[in-house]
């Protein structure tokens, strides 16, 4: 089962993420961390998640890219942070998918879907902003929009959250739960 | 404390005004931050937070300052943070701090409305 979680910057994703995660109950919580520490200011932001999710009980992963061969524990409720990082290291890093990026990510959130009780994906709101950008950096749009919808379709629950406020674009769960009431 | 948000030129202003006709406003533009802790309503008060972040070079107690100081105001703020982040370190800041300012804004807030082409749809109403 996929959760998808999007949202514009500092809108509170992520915490609202984690705490969804949390409230599924005991089991192992994994944490695959996308963001590559390269310079003062994203090791600031992930010194910030990290105190977030602190005490929360995740067992932290770190992965840039090649997402599609990583194991986690049978069973665990993993929570990936975030999908916007991740597709940017595919595209621009030496080891990354270039190309192939939509491809590869998507093949890793289904190997990843396979061996988690529930996968939880944060994602970002890139898109609305009107500017024409550069070639490259459409193409980031581009990759990771498409991303955003194939998972999204996969997806049981796709939640877009505003300011802290969580508004589900999508929730197959609570749809179930209504026709078994 | 109320919330209005929306994108560029959604019309959240009007809609402010039309549900609180009584109500003065100052703009986040032009406004200090003592006017701002007097007033009934503000509007843009996304230009406040980077005027304050320009003077400041920091934002993270605004929130918890206004809340302190004026419990009763209506905010109109645009959303910003819905576009490619920035390669301009100010602007990453700029649009971050807006998300975490409203964010703890909407936390404390009783009401907080979305606006689009003018309509409003209530995404929080405590």
């Amino acid at each position: 089962m996929i959760t998808l979680v999007t949202g514009g910057s500092g809108s509170g994703k992520s915490v609202f993420a984690e705490n969804q995660l949390v409230s599924c109950g005991e089991g192992r919580r994994i944490y695959i961390a996308t963001m590559y520490p390269f310079d003062e200011e994203s090791h600031r932001r992930i010194a910030r998640h990290r105190d977030m999710r602190a005490g929360k009980g995740f067992e932290t992963i770190e992965r840039y890219t090649n997402l599609k061969d990583l194991k986690v524990p049978k069973g665990a409720y993993v929570l990936l942070e975030c999908m916007s990082n991740l597709v940017a290291n595919e595209m621009f890093q030496e080891d990354g998918a270039g190309e192939n990026t939509v491809e590869e990510v998507l093949e890793g959130v289904l190997a990843l879907e396979n061996q988690a009780r529930h996968l939880f994906i944060v994602t970002n709101e890139i898109f609305s902003d009107g500017v024409e950008y550069d070639l490259e950096t459409r193409r980031y749009q581009n990759y990771l929009g498409t991303i955003n919808w194939e998972i999204g379709k996969l997806a049981s629950r796709v939640t877009e959250v505003v300011y802290g406020i969580p508004i589900d674009q999508k929730n197959s769960i609570e749809t179930e739960r209504e026709r078994l009431k | 404390m109320e919330l209005i948000i929306g994108g560029a030129f959604q019309g959240q202003l009007e809609y402010g005004k039309e549900k609180h006709p009584e109500i003065s406003w100052v703009s986040g533009k032009t406004c200090s931050l003592e006017e701002l802790y007097q007033a009934e309503g503000v509007c843009d008060f996304h230009e406040f937070i980077k005027s304050q972040l320009k003077e400041n070079g920091d934002c993270s107690h605004l929130a918890e300052d206004l809340i302190a100081a004026n419990d009763n105001l209506v905010i109109v703020s645009n959303e910003v943070g819905y576009g490619v982040v920035p390669i301009d370190a100010f602007e990453r800041a700029y649009r971050e701090a807006v998300g975490r300012v409203c964010t703890k804004l909407a936390a404390h807030s009783s009401k907080v409305t979305r606006v689009i082409c003018g309509i409003g749809m209530v995404i929080k109403d405590a």
